[in-house]
């Protein structure tokens, strides 16, 4: 596992993915971020965290 | 604007990331080609995605969007006129030279085309104005955060140059590119939605075009006259100023740039960096252009009722640079604030690593290698090169409280880089295209060159700047201004240079294989795809550049 940090692409979709569930969560369990923007970007970035963890780019 | 804890949190997690990185690239690092230039061992999509990335600092993203807000949608002029053509042509014809010739740095390979005196005036003036390009952005992130978070000034400085140092001390180069990678797709994801529900807010493109004047959303149309559009140029200026002198002259020849696709694996992907990195950068206009569009549109007296605006500045002006943040504030609630903040501050730090790590390359390479000392160990230029590091990190900083004690030191820094870069891109044309050149005809011209820039600016002027020695020729904008400048600091290099090269000797050819065109062999393309060749690819892009053109006419 840790050794899939040494892959920017993983990093990269580790990081949107942490986003991702900071912007869901928090439209799950507060009323300040309870907005479609967060919930829409927030849906993306996951998509996007996941496409980039699982893509072999080389390196 | 006020953050909540999702939003410390986004901005935590980035701040984590970029330091991970410098870590995890740190166990990499073994010499001091690791260290400052990446060991030529990145791939292509990373080499072409920081290319593109080291352009997307603060002055691109926060600037970009105040210009899409002033002078409206000719500021596609930047991308569609200006960086792709250079790009492509960097790509096609000028990266066999920077790579094949082995020079680490810009300056070298000056060295090696022409003498130690172009060199070293190259190496100097770059080393000074990546530090104070450097120093700039950091103020100019500091302020940002100060006036719209409220944050303190002395902190931000602090924080923001720690972070850049921890990641650009642990793994040099490489460590710098891969956090110009994420940092780009923070950019671009960051801001995407912000255009989407701005965009959709403003009516879209129809009521845009029927809400703003003409001028403000046609590219060319207005152009045929510098009376009739908001830049206050003609057409010509234009393709001459900033598509032929200004372009070319940054994209081809400033070494912040250069240096991402000089550290690619091989040749061809040397040569496809530029032209892979022109594509996302075909349509960064609608991160960076659309929304200064849309800020503007939506002050217009029809959408008034939106209560969006562009704080004003102490004469009582919009101040368009503020138009990005204005927006992030309107249309992020929390969640998204914090990424939208965390975007711009990708964006300063990115623009601020890519100059600690080119100068620190130079410097070591160019300036403490080649006249301080000279055959020392591997291990002791890579202690130099982490150590020159700490200093660029220290000196960024002095410049960014110079920046913050004297009001007008940004212009007057931006203006002495124009007339030190404007000329520079006649000195590579015709040392890499004409044989005949001479080391002192590339010195005297680039001098000329500087000379015939500050003369310019100093008979012109333009929104109040310039005129210093007698304000003979009004310039509707200092844009315009800056073209104007630009065009004749080229013009004058260009023909000092011939000159001085016929009255001087040449190098023997000898000596320049591998330097000039008419004496290297040609690049035997080593994809035989068609698609994976650089030339083919710059040419599909310049159709599409030239479509995108007549769209937007």
């Amino acid at each position: 596992m840790l050794e899939k940090f040494n892959q920017l692409s993983f990093i990269i979709g580790a990081f949107f993915m942490l986003v991702a569930i900071v912007l869901l969560g928090g439209y799950l369990i507060s009323d300040d971020m309870k907005q479609n923007i967060n919930l829409y970007t927030g849906i993306g970035l996951l998509i996007f965290g996941l496409f980039m963890i699982k893509i072999k780019a080389s390196e | 604007m006020k953050l909540q804890i999702a939003d410390y949190l986004i901005i935590s997690i980035y701040f984590l990331f970029v330091i991970a990185v410098g870590f995890i690239i740190k166990k990499r690092i073994k010499s001091s080609n690791d260290f400052l230039s990446s060991g030529r061992n990145i791939p292509l999509w990373i080499t072409s995605l920081a290319f593109i990335s080291a352009n997307l600092g603060a002055q691109e993203v926060l600037g970009m969007v105040a210009s899409g807000a002033k002078y409206g949608i000719m500021t596609v002029h930047f991308y569609w006129i200006g960086a792709i053509f250079a790009m492509v042509f960097l790509g096609v014809f000028m990266m066999p030279f920077y790579y094949g010739s082995k020079a680490r740095s810009v300056p070298e390979y000056l060295f090696l085309r022409f003498d130690e005196k172009t060199r070293a005036l190259n190496a100097i003036t770059f080393a000074v104005m990546t530090i104070f390009s450097s120093g700039i952005s950091l103020y100019a992130l500091a302020k940002l955060l100060e006036v719209i978070l409220h944050w303190n000034f002395d902190l931000c400085i602090w924080a923001a140059a720690g972070i850049v140092m921890a990641y650009t001390f642990l793994g040099g180069l490489t460590s710098a590119v891969y956090n110009e990678v994420l940092q780009f797709f923070l950019i671009v994801l960051g801001l995407s939605p912000l255009v989407i529900v701005a965009l959709q807010d403003a009516g879209g493109w129809e009521s845009i075009r029927t809400n703003l004047q003409p001028q403000l959303t046609h590219t060319w149309k207005y152009m045929g006259h510098a009376d009739d559009n908001p830049m206050g140029i003609q057409f010509m200026s234009l393709i001459f100023g900033l598509g032929f002198v200004m372009s070319f002259g940054y994209w081809c020849t400033d070494f912040l740039v250069v240096q991402r696709a000089m550290i690619a694996k091989n040749m061809s992907a040397a040569q496809r960096t530029p032209i892979v990195a022109a594509i996302p950068k075909l349509f960064m206009p609608l991160v960076v252009v659309l929304p200064g569009v849309i800020a503007i549109t939506l002050m217009q007296p029809a959408l008034q009722s939106k209560g969006f605006s562009i704080p004003s500045d102490a004469n009582g002006q919009l101040d368009y640079t503020m138009a990005l943040p204005a927006l992030i504030s309107h249309y992020y609630p929390s969640g998204l604030l914090g990424l939208g903040i965390t975007a711009l501050i990708a964006s300063f730090m990115s623009g601020m690593a890519g100059n600690v790590t080119a100068f620190n390359s130079v410097f070591t390479f160019d300036i403490y290698q080649s006249y301080f000392v000279k055959n020392k160990s591997d291990k002791h230029y890579l202690m130099v090169g982490k150590l020159i590091t700490l200093v660029g990190i220290l000196l960024s900083i002095g410049t960014a409280y110079i920046a913050s004690s004297y009001n007008n030191i940004n212009d007057f820094l931006q203006l002495v880089f124009s007339f030190v870069n404007g000329p520079l891109f006649a000195t590579f044309l015709l040392g890499m295209f004409w044989k005949r050149t001479t080391g002192h005809g590339a010195f005297w011209g680039l001098m000329a060159g500087t000379i015939a820039a500050a003369i310019t600016h100093g008979l012109t002027i333009a929104e109040g700047k310039g005129g210093w020695i007698s304000p003979m020729f009004e310039i509707k904008s200092g844009m315009g201004q800056a073209f104007i400048v630009a065009s004749f600091s080229w013009i004058a290099n260009f023909f000092s240079t011939i000159l001085i090269s016929l009255a001087t000797k040449p190098k023997p050819d000898e000596a320049l294989r591998g330097l000039v065109y008419s004496l290297t062999e040609k690049v035997k393309a080593e994809e035989q795809k068609w698609y994976l060749k650089a030339a083919p690819l710059g040419l599909i892009l310049l159709i599409i550049t030239i479509i995108l053109n007549i769209i937007f006419f």
